[in-house]
């Protein structure tokens, strides 16, 4: 799909999300999820996030769990709204996929899924000026920011994403306010 | 009104509170002999043995530290302070209700140990700027007594809690028996010359981590998780230290689940004779009686029993012949403050994770007189790091770059806020509702505060002079905010049964003795006749200290 097609495609949806707020759109936001469907999708959300935490030469959001940290997260932390919208994210990350790309996103390229989670960025971007503090409320927040959101926290709270991607240091011992940052030095993943 | 057989129980003191003061209060008095019963409305808890989530890794919380839904419902106060690693330190909203006339966050630690598992730390000492600040403006009523009624005593508590810090004689701060300071990083020492400049000072918190091994306790490794319990034994709590000093004296009887209905009071005595106590598991009513009583239950709760304690002597409360009981509630604010970030240090970084920040002392009103469009004054309390994670979720981006960026220390940055003053007012209060009755038939707290147009302006001031150092220091991208937090934020309520010369305006003299009662003891936040801008805990913890031993010279004395 060329950039302006993909424009227009993230503005027409980013307007229905803004001015479609109708009997209709509550329904569809506060219906009682089945918790069984994100577990079904546990593939395409650890794919998800592993596009935007990728293995380098350190693990990568996949193989540190992160998809089961979402779940949790949507499962027990999530209001109805915020489970029915990334829900309802994944569902357009498929029907954008297929449409832009004649695959379902586990089966696009390295690139295509950058694409594809470029153009749900900008969706992102384009609605959020225009959320007041009441739609953010009502909407909780839009999907690619969540799916980032938990992404990092998950990834950051992992055993290899804290042991490895990160410097961990259980019991420090001491606390010296003023080391010399060496080459290629991880940050430390606990405050 | 139900008895159960064991109503005889004699003791010859009894504490309402095992939290800070409270902890003090048993372990005084049970040093000086005292066969003391330590009542705790909430269940036990060990030293070491009940910090279920002290050795628990990041990836070992199954949703992080996020709460439920089911807690964010349930607890709407108390989660906004807890996460999942400590909440087994606070009350359940749900289980333990009050009623907000405004917005007013109560948060309330109910087990044994009380906040003190679960406190800052932080340590400082009130000065004569502070005891005298009521009479100087005529806010509240004259504090009945001065540092140097005081001084010997926080000499005496911080020897015994460990205090780590640095000596920095200010008149208004005085410097106390100090443990080694913690290591100040680079950005707040940069910070700090910037400031010395404008002839403000910047420090090492002070505070009750130890920086040495302290009678058997410590020291702190450098965790930073001391609010799930320090297995360590690295900071100060009534179950690390207190207590079992207390214990050990054999003259403690620690009872847990134990509520206090009411003190009761003896017409022919003219004193209280003892408490009545809920079980709060079986709802069996108990009744132990004493010689003296210490009330440190914490302020809010610890007046609302007082309240609750009617009796044809004191229909409004024991010990209410001027009808302030319940008013004159302050919590300091500590909503205003700046961040910026500095570009340089790039090459420093630091090791370990120190359990605390940096103080700029008050700088503001030094003065009897006010300089300034508000009265009193305001500490800064923040802390320099460099990004990490946390502070980066939210960069541009996702992939290769971001992912490189996220792991990698970002800009050194500085955080600080003002912790302020409040005044007495006589309308910020708390009552007791009479329709609204808790789990156990005692009537519900409602708290009706708010801050006013003084606390108002000194938070615009706040971010002037945040702002002010963080730019002159030569940060950057600086920002200053006010976040507006409700009464109750900083969990540091005073007030409601305060100290003062004369019984027609006050509740407590000058041995925090309830003026008409003269053995029953108040010593916990409840007794501040004015909030000062320091953390309050170690005053507590002098105050009680100084009234065990005046409380107990006056029973040798034959006085209670």
């Amino acid at each position: 799909m060329n950039r302006r097609v993909s424009i227009k495609y993230a503005l027409g949806l980013g307007l229905m999300g803004i001015f479609s707020f109708s009997t209709f759109e509550w329904r569809r936001l506060h219906k009682t999820i089945d918790l069984k469907s994100l577990q079904k999708s546990k593939t395409l959300i650890s794919e998800l996030a592993e596009t935007i935490i990728p293995e380098t030469d350190t693990p990568g959001a996949a193989r540190a769990g992160v998809s089961t940290y979402i779940i949790n997260i949507l499962s027990n932390c999530s209001s109805v709204v915020e489970q029915n919208r990334f829900l309802n994210g994944l569902q357009e990350v498929e029907s954008y996929a297929l449409t832009a790309y004649d695959n379902s996103f586990i089966d696009c390229s390295a690139n295509e899924r950058i694409e594809i989670l470029n153009f749900f960025k900008s969706k992102d971007e384009y609605i959020i000026p225009f959320m007041n503090r009441v739609h953010k409320k009502v909407f909780g927040p839009p999907f690619f920011t969540s799916l980032k959101r938990m992404t990092v926290e998950g990834y950051c709270m992992s055993e290899l994403g804290a042991t490895q991607g990160l410097a961990f240091n259980f019991v420090p011992g001491r606390y010296n306010g003023c080391t010399v940052l060496q080459r290629n030095q991880k940050a430390w993943a606990t405050k | 009104m139900q008895n159960s057989e064991n109503t005889s129980n004699f003791y010859d003191a009894i504490v309402i509170g095992s939290g800070i003061s409270g902890g003090w209060a048993a372990m005084e008095l049970c040093k000086k002999g005292l066969k003391t019963l330590l009542l705790e409305r909430g269940r036990d808890v060990k030293h070491i043995i009940d910090y279920p989530t002290a050795n628990l890794k990041p990836w070992e919380f199954k949703n992080g530290l996020n709460n439920t839904l089911q807690d964010q419902l349930e607890d709407p106060v108390q989660s906004i302070a807890y996460n999942p690693a400590i909440k087994h330190f606070y009350a359940s909203d749900k289980a333990q209700p009050y009623i907000q006339e405004k917005p007013f966050n109560w948060f309330r630690g109910y087990q044994v140990g009380g906040k003190s598992l679960t406190w800052g730390r932080q340590c400082y000492r009130l000065s004569d700027l502070d005891f005298e600040a009521n009479k100087n403006d005529g806010y509240g009523v004259d504090w009945p007594i001065r540092y140097r009624d005081l001084e010997f005593w926080y000499d005496y508590v911080e020897s015994f809690v460990g205090v780590s810090g640095e000596r920095k004689n200010l008149s208004h701060l005085p410097d106390g028996n100090f443990l080694p300071a913690m290591e100040l990083n680079c950005v707040e020492k940069h910070l700090g010359s910037s400031i010395k400049k404008e002839g403000k000072t910047l420090t090492i918190a002070r505070v009750a981590n130890l920086t040495k091994g302290w009678d058997n306790r410590g020291p702190c490794l450098y965790r930073n998780l001391c609010n799930r319990g320090c297995p360590y034994g690295g900071y100060f709590s009534s179950n690390s230290s207190t207590i079992p000093v207390a214990e050990a004296t054999g003259n403690l009887t620690l009872r847990p689940f134990s509520v206090v209905a009411e003190i009761l009071y003896n017409d022919k005595t003219e004193k209280a004779s003892g408490v009545r106590v809920i079980d709060a598991q079986t709802n069996e009513n108990f009744i132990f009686e004493s010689k003296i009583i210490f009330v440190n239950a914490s302020t809010i709760s610890t007046t609302s029993i007082l309240l609750n304690s009617k009796s044809k002597r004191f229909p409004n409360g024991l010990g209410n012949d001027c009808g302030e009981l319940g008013h004159n509630l302050m919590d300091h604010h500590s909503s205003a403050g700046a961040f910026g970030t500095f570009n340089g240090f790039k090459d420093k970084y630091y090791e370990g994770r120190r359990p605390c920040g940096f103080l700029i002392p008050r700088y503001r009103n030094l003065k009897a007189q006010s300089e300034f469009d508000f009265i009193r004054g305001y500490n800064i309390q923040g802390d320099g790091e460099r990004q990490e994670w946390e502070d980066k979720k939210n960069n541009e981006g996702f992939g290769v770059d971001f992912k490189s960026n996220l792991v990698t220390p970002g800009p050194w940055t500085v955080w600080m806020a003002g912790w302020g003053e409040c005044l007495p007012y006589h309308d910020n209060k708390i009552s007791l509702d009479e329709h609204a009755k808790d789990q156990w038939g005692l009537p519900q707290v409602r708290i009706d505060f708010s801050f006013r147009e003084n606390e108002e302006r000194m938070m615009k001031d706040i971010q002037d002079t945040c702002k002010e150092m963080l730019i002159n220091a030569g940060f950057e991208e600086v920002n200053s905010f006010n976040y507006q937090k409700p009464g109750g934020s900083t969990i540091h309520e005073m007030g409601t049964a305060r100290m003062g010369n004369d019984p027609n305006t006050s509740i407590l003299n000058k041995h925090n003795q309830i003026h008409s009662v003269k053995n029953v003891f108040v010593t916990d936040g409840s007794c501040m006749s004015s909030s000062a801008c320091q953390n309050p805990s170690l005053t507590y913890m002098a105050l009680t200290a100084r009234a065990c031993d005046f409380a107990v010279q006056q029973l040798k004395d034959g006085n209670l």
